[in-house]
């Protein structure tokens, strides 16, 4: 069964509790992280698990496969560490470690999918700004949670003639 | 479910250890240490001042950034699900020194009593005192300190509060002194509520604005008056309410061996603005529970060791009173660490 893990940034307000969480699971080390751009904009950045993944067409020796929920997965064991797949990852994702030698990157919590639970990062959200599921529950969920932001910004145009309370 | 999942760790109640923890506060860094604790077995109560768990993600950060329900169904998981027991309105040793969101205090514990009843304590209790600069006219009706004031509309919207008891914002004139994440907040609000015109005084650039350049564009795009390079000197009142604020225009000095540019006033720039409101958002300071003899610094922040443990054994701390205001994020992380060790300690030197 196909999920996916989706992070909105339209969603997203910057407060870095996914990359706590990851950090917290990877001792030190998180696979989600919050970078600033210049204006100041938080923007986070992680493993999108690509349907057609770069990373693992390019892997010279194979180590990047997918799992059964379409999570793309890199063997620490197979990998040489030359980084051809950060080289290709359109969000510069795939990340040396140098304990294990090899490329480590998001397995969207391949042990904790085995217990029946979700990505960390997406049950502690407190925005609500990532998503885990079947891709047709995850987009009518961000529909839902835009069609909201929608109304809320059409509340606040009309906030300026004294309709506010009514959010 | 849609709520946040404090006990992210574990699906279900493990079997007990048979020992029982007391949290106080229950903002994110309580309630991820809550999470985590429950994982493991012990029995955990956390105490609130609040009339709801949730702290500044409910009672302070508005809801167009963290949806109401992200807050709520998450502390009622550990509530329903891991027998999480809250004690809401609950203030551990209240001072007489007054902080924001004492207003909805009914019962006050003894922290001495607290501890003497718990095999271990976590104190996250954050920073709920406002710093308010002390120049003329502070004490006049309509000065507030911004947590005070998102924290009243906040309680408003959650039911905890009459939209009366708020502070009255259509057709008003507000000054929001500041520019981090609380002070981009209260002017945003204050424009959702209906303010005929939202102005931000700020003594630097908008390129040192601690909440980004961004945020502030989109107030101003939002028609907010942005006053960079500005302090308030005075504040000038007309039965005993607020009439009018003077400023000084500031510029930057050359960087100093840190690289920061301080502000200095430029004698004779004072200008003067009619304004019913001040909110000053300069600044939070922690808030540990009074009465209690543990070590703070020079600051108020807890002192903790490599355990997150404090001068007294078996008292822990995590989150914005040992770190000073931060965000969400951290002190969630915060929390889960200080979790950690906790039961590292109750189970092998507590036992
Ligand atoms: S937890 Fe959610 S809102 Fe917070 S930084 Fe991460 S994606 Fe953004
Ligand atoms: S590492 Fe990069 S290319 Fe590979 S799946 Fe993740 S986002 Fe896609």
């Amino acid at each position: 069964m196909r999920r996916i893990l989706h992070v909105d940034y339209s969603l997203c307000i910057g407060c870095e509790t996914c990359q706590g969480v990851c950090d917290f699971l990877h001792h030190g080390k998180p696979n989600i992280k919050i970078y600033y751009t210049m204006s100041g904009l938080p923007i986070p950045i992680n493993c999108r698990h690509c349907e057609k993944a770069p990373c693992m067409e390019i892997c010279p020796v194979g180590a990047i496969y997918k799992d059964y929920d379409g999570a793309v997965i890199i063997d620490p064991q197979k990998c040489i560490g030359c980084f051809m797949c950060l080289a290709v990852c359109p969000f510069g994702v795939p990340s040396f470690d140098v304990k294990v030698r090899a490329i480590t990157k998001c397995d969207m919590c391949v042990d904790r999918r085995r217990l029946g639970m979700e990505p960390a990062c997406k049950e502690m959200c407190p925005a609500e700004a990532i998503f885990f599921g079947k891709p047709e529950e995850v987009e009518e969920r961000v529909r839902q949670r835009t069609a909201e932001k929608i109304a809320r910004e059409r509340i606040s145009t009309e906030s300026f003639e004294s309709f506010g309370k009514m959010l | 479910m849609n709520g946040m999942r404090f006990a992210f760790l574990c699906r279900e109640k493990p079997s007990p250890t048979g020992k029982k923890v007391a949290i106080i506060g229950a903002g994110p860094a309580g309630l991820s240490a809550a999470g985590y604790l429950v994982c493991h077995g012990h029995e955990v109560h956390v105490y609130d001042k609040l009339p709801e768990p949730g702290g500044l993600m409910l009672f302070g950060i508005p809801e167009f950034r963290i949806p109401i329900y992200r807050v709520r169904e998450g502390y009622k998981e550990l509530e329903n699900v891991f027998e999480v027991k809250f004690y809401p309105n609950t203030k551990i040793s209240f001072g007489d020194e007054k902080e924001e969101g004492d207003d909805f205090i009914k019962n006050v514990i003894d922290f001495n009593e607290l501890v003497q009843n718990y095999d271990a304590v976590l104190i996250s209790t954050g920073t709920w005192k406002s710093s308010i600069p002390n120049i003329e006219g502070v004490e006049l009706k309509g000065v507030y300190p911004a947590l005070g004031y998102l924290f009243r509309i906040k309680s408003a919207k959650l039911g905890h509060l009459s939209w009366d008891e708020v502070v009255p914002l259509e057709g008003k004139r507000v000054i929001v002194i500041g520019a981090g994440h609380t002070a981009v907040d209260a002017a945003m609000e204050s424009l959702l509520l209906g303010a005929e015109k939202v102005y931000m005084s700020y003594r630097r650039t908008i390129k040192e604005a601690p909440a980004g350049a961004y945020e502030i564009n989109l107030l101003q795009k939002r028609g907010v008056k942005w006053l960079e390079l500005t302090v308030p000197v005075r504040i000038i009142g007309e039965n005993g309410e607020v009439r009018a604020i003077e400023l000084q225009k500031c510029k930057l000095s050359e960087p100093d061996e840190s690289g920061r540019r301080k502000p200095i006033p430029i004698e004779g720039s004072n200008f003067q603005i009619d304004v019913d409101y001040v909110i000053f958002a300069v600044g939070q300071k922690p808030t540990p529970p009074k009465g209690a003899d543990i070590a703070i610094d020079k600051w108020g922040n807890i002192i903790v060791d490599a355990r997150h443990m404090t001068s007294m054994e078996g008292v822990f701390a995590a989150g914005d009173v040992v770190t000073g205001p931060s965000k969400v994020g951290r002190a969630v992380l915060d929390g889960l660490l200080a979790a950690e060790s906790m039961h590292r300690w109750l189970m092998e030197v507590r036992k």
